[in-house]
């Protein structure tokens, strides 16, 4: 109770912010500069109170990724050679099949790393780029803290592509067995590249000014 | 109230153009939205038609592994198995190559490649591994396309778009003609036969040949097919002979062709040949190419037709002029009860009758009636000596019983028939076999063999054993003989004792004893004449008188009768002498010394000693014969001589010792005239006793 006072207090608390300051802090260094000035005389990095084309680039990613993510699902991931006989599987497919063949547990990881994740992230972004702008009241600190899952997770989708990757490498025994990364792989791995781009290109400001506008 | 704070900024942003708001970080979607479409179009347009194909079964082809193969390249992949609505066939939909599909018209054909072990080898090896594939085939040109197909089980013989020509053959045996089985020409494989099938409306086998070009060339109506399936074993003048093509066709079958005349005509694919049962019915069926547009006939016979069969030859004149089709039994209903009737239908090649070409059923039937009325008779002969096979012969029988040819007969026109003067071949041959098994071949041989086991029993008898023993040591007791010097010797005593015996007879004939015996007779009568006078001298003349008796006794003839027979015992102890030793050689030595001995023999005039002294003996026997003729007067003489000197010695009138004497001396006087008289007698009766001692 005490708790959810305390909160419901700070919420209705106003921070003295640097932008209310009339400062400029510099993302790359840290040093506080006043509003106005274009570069940061420390490190020299741009100054921007507020970046205005966050948003831009965080969609212009996504959108990046979610069509690079298209084709990673159409076409093979992996094209397996056994005999002459020419196997080509799909991320889907290839959870399917590990369904059919009673691994459960290695679908899961797959589905999860292949699908679950990069759809999820897809959705997060959406979700908290959207939430800097349309008026959604979400308790607490949600934002920052799905930003933090979206920003540490994004790099383990890449589990897909290295598989792939020292799969293509080591298993190429001529005629017995070959396998070839396939376009998907290049696309998986674009798609994530692209998302995790488009995750680090969120401004964290613009989460809290979100966070504070809930509270007005 | 009022904190001091920093001021309210106005952080209004400048308003700037929207377009010149825009991140570049846009190109990066829009560069992988492009390349995405790119991909997509290009996929897009890159697929392949998908064609149906229709198979019976479709074993071993998986969705999306499955691929299309023309020529054993990849040109396509099997997207759907699924069954046509009916489920009375699988449907597999394939994606075939953009740049292959313009090809696919209706010659094509799929098939579905599998490993196959068949005599003519093992394909589809590869397919063990890689799993089936569906192989197309089609030829080099753009034809109406077309999606849908129906898939063949088997790989086609002939691929579409080979050069060749495709014929029928027609068989009656499919027995060892099979699927694929190769078309030989002088050996040389040039073609493939396809399955054979049965017609529907008979019972011949007719079975699809591919000839390949330019082999199909060869191909005319002179061309006869023949089975060379399997393999022939025929024992024969020459020997054991086994025939056959290649291993493969005596496990699969196959035929060959010749052209077996000149100048046939060319022939269209589809044209349908007969296939024989062999290249010799093939040849021969040159004479009976012509059978096609043959006249049926039929034959009733009245005997039994065992021994002819459908195919015996119809001749006419020696003349093949058409075959015996068929052989059937009829009942037919007469006054006396159903008859069975023997029936064999007869075609006539109305070319072979001599009629003129074109003739038709008409013209052959009124042959017929002509023919018959004249006394054409159909009968049946032996096909040859050997055999009990028949032939229907048409002859011509002046004085058979009239008969007409029934040619409204239903349902063949009916040829009338005459009992053959068939020699019963089958009783002929079994009389001789009577006559054979009647033969004492048992007597014979049971006399062979007693004859046989006494010769046996001859053979291994000691004493047989022992015969050329004894032979050679015959030989060896002759050679040894002759070899002898007492043998060799015996020419020259023979020459001897032949001079011996001509001096003999030469003083036989010089008389000089007779003629000393009639002078001393002579001189003894007048001795006897004056003993009246001087009877002093009478002893020495009684001395004389007893020597010539003893003389003419021991005339030598006798001697040389004994020697000779002394001669011959001893040969005969020669001859029977024992030891003998190596019998061929000791002949001929033998003879060789035989021979030796008796040119010895000539040349030492032995020979021409006997001729004269054979001569000389005849002289003596003439001139002992001369004497003879004096010796009865001789003996009267002494008898005279004999009474007077009793007379005398009667006048002495006393018994003295002389007395005595004299008349003892006259006894021997007395049976020296009988003796001379016998001698005489003996030389009369056979004068060659002289010489041969007998």
């Amino acid at each position: 109770m005490q708790v959810h006072d305390m909160e419901n207090a700070g919420r209705t608390q106003t921070f003295l912010t640097a932008r209310r300051a009339g400062l400029v802090a510099c993302r790359g260094c840290g040093a506080v500069h006043a509003k106005g000035v274009g570069a940061c005389r420390r490190c020299g990095g741009t100054l921007s109170s507020r970046d205005a084309g966050s948003l831009q680039r965080v969609w212009a990613w996504l959108f990046a990724g979610l069509i690079a993510y298209v084709p990673a699902n159409l076409y093979p991931m992996l094209v397996t050679t056994t005999f002459g006989k020419t196997r080509e599987s799909t991320i889907v497919g290839g959870v399917i099949e590990l369904v059919e063949h009673g691994s459960w547990g290695v679908a899961a990881i797959v589905f999860a790393a292949s699908v679950v994740i990069p759809i999820g992230k897809f959705i997060t972004i959406a979700y908290l780029a959207l939430s800097t702008r349309i008026p959604v009241t979400i308790r607490g600190h949600g934002r920052q803290r799905l930003y933090e899952i979206v920003e540490f997770i994004g790099r383990w989708s890449m589990i897909d592509v290295f598989v792939v990757a020292i799969l293509s490498a080591l298993v190429q025994l001529n005629f017995v067995v070959t396998v070839n990364p396939g376009i998907a792989a290049v696309s998986f791995a674009l798609s994530v590249a692209f998302t995790m781009l488009s995750a680090q290109n969120v401004d964290p400001r613009l989460l809290w000014d979100a966070y504070e506008a809930d509270d007005t | 109230m009022t904190e001091p704070g920093p001021s309210d900024l106005d952080v209004s942003v400048a308003k700037r153009s929207p377009w010149r708001n825009l991140s570049f970080v846009w190109a990066v979607p829009i560069l992988a939205l492009v390349v995405s479409l790119a991909l997509a179009w290009q996929s897009f347009s890159q697929r392949g038609v998908l064609i149906e194909i229709t198979f019976q079964n479709a074993s071993g082809v998986t969705p999306g592994e499955t691929t299309l193969r023309f020529r054993d390249v990849a040109i396509g992949t099997v997207e759907d198995v699924t069954f046509t609505p009916d489920l009375s066939r699988v449907l597999v939909r394939a994606r075939v190559d953009k740049d292959v599909a313009p090809f696919l018209d209706a010659e094509t054909e799929f098939w579905v490649v599998r490993p196959k072990v068949s005599a003519r080898g093992i394909t589809g090896l590869s397919t063990v591994l890689s799993g089936v594939f569906i192989e197309g085939a089609w030829d080099q040109e753009v034809g109406a396309p077309q999606w849908q197909f129906e898939g063949r089980e088997e790989p086609p013989l002939v691929q579409p778009g080979r050069a060749g020509k495709r014929i029928t053959l027609v068989t009656n045996d499919g027995n060892l003609i099979s699927e694929g089985a190769p078309v030989f020409f002088h050996g040389i494989e040039v073609g493939r036969l396809e399955r054979p099938r049965l017609t529907i409306t008979s019972d011949s086998i007719v079975v699809d040949a591919f000839i390949e070009a330019p082999h199909d060339r060869r191909l005319n109506a002179a061309t006869r097919f023949w089975d060379t399936s399997g393999f022939s074993v025929s024992l024969g003048g020459a020997g054991l002979k086994l025939d056959f093509d290649s291993l493969a066709s005596v496990v699969a079958g196959g035929v060959a062709f010749d052209t077996i005349y000149e100048g046939g005509e060319a022939v269209s694919a589809g044209h349908v040949f007969n296939i024989y049962p062999d290249e010799a019915e093939a040849r021969k069926s040159l004479f009976a190419r012509s059978l096609a547009d043959a006249v049926p006939i039929a034959v009733e016979f009245g005997e039994s037709v065992s021994g002819l069969e459908p195919g015996a030859a119809v001749q006419y004149g020696g003349l093949a002029v058409g075959e015996v089709t068929a052989i059937s039994a009829q009942v037919q209903d007469t006054e006396f009860g159903p008859e069975i009737r023997l029936m064999a239908n007869l075609a006539i090649d109305p070319a072979r009758l001599g009629l003129a070409r074109g003739a038709g059923r008409e013209e052959v039937l009124d042959f017929f009636e002509a023919a018959v009325a004249e006394g054409l008779r159909a009968r049946l002969a032996a096909a040859n000596l050997f055999s009990s096979a028949l032939v229907v012969e048409l002859v011509d029988l002046p004085d058979a019983a009239p008969a007409s040819f029934d040619r409204t007969a239903e349902p063949l026109p009916v040829l009338p028939s005459e009992i053959s003067d068939l020699p019963d071949f089958t009783a002929t041959a079994e009389g001789m076999l009577e006559r054979i098994n009647q033969l004492p071949i048992e007597q014979l041989i049971n006399q062979a063999i007693s004859l046989m086991a006494s010769v046996e029993a001859l053979a291994s008898s000691e004493s047989a054993q022992a015969a050329p023993d004894a032979v050679v040591a015959l030989l060896e007791d002759t050679r040894s003989l002759v070899n002898d010097e007492a043998t060799r010797a015996l020419p020259g005593d023979i020459r001897a004792a032949v001079a011996e015996l001509r001096s003999v007879v030469t003083e036989l004939k010089e008389g000089g004893t007779l003629k000393s015996l009639a002078s001393a007779l002579e001189r003894a009568d007048t001795i006897a004449a004056n003993l009246e006078t001087a009877s002093a001298e009478f002893p020495a003349l009684v001395d004389d008188l007893r020597a010539v008796a003893q003389k003419a006794n021991s005339l030598e003839a006798e001697e040389l009768m004994a020697a000779a027979t002394r001669v011959l015992d001893s040969a005969d102890r020669v001859i029977g002498t024992e030891a003998a030793r190596d019998l061929p050689p000791a002949l001929n030595a033998a003879l060789d010394q035989v021979r030796a001995t008796l040119s010895e023999l000539r040349d030492g005039g032995a020979v021409e000693n006997a001729n004269a002294t054979m001569a000389s003996a005849r002289d003596a026997a003439d001139a002992v014969a001369k004497a003879t003729e004096g010796l009865p007067e001789l003996s009267a003489r002494l008898e005279r001589l004999v009474r007077q000197a009793e007379g005398l010695i009667a006048a002495y009138g006393h018994r003295s010792d002389f007395n005595d004497e004299t008349i003892s001396a006259l006894r021997e006087v007395r049976a020296a005239a009988r003796s001379v008289s016998q001698l005489a007698r003996a030389i009369e009766r056979n004068p060659n006793s002289l010489l041969t001692g007998r």
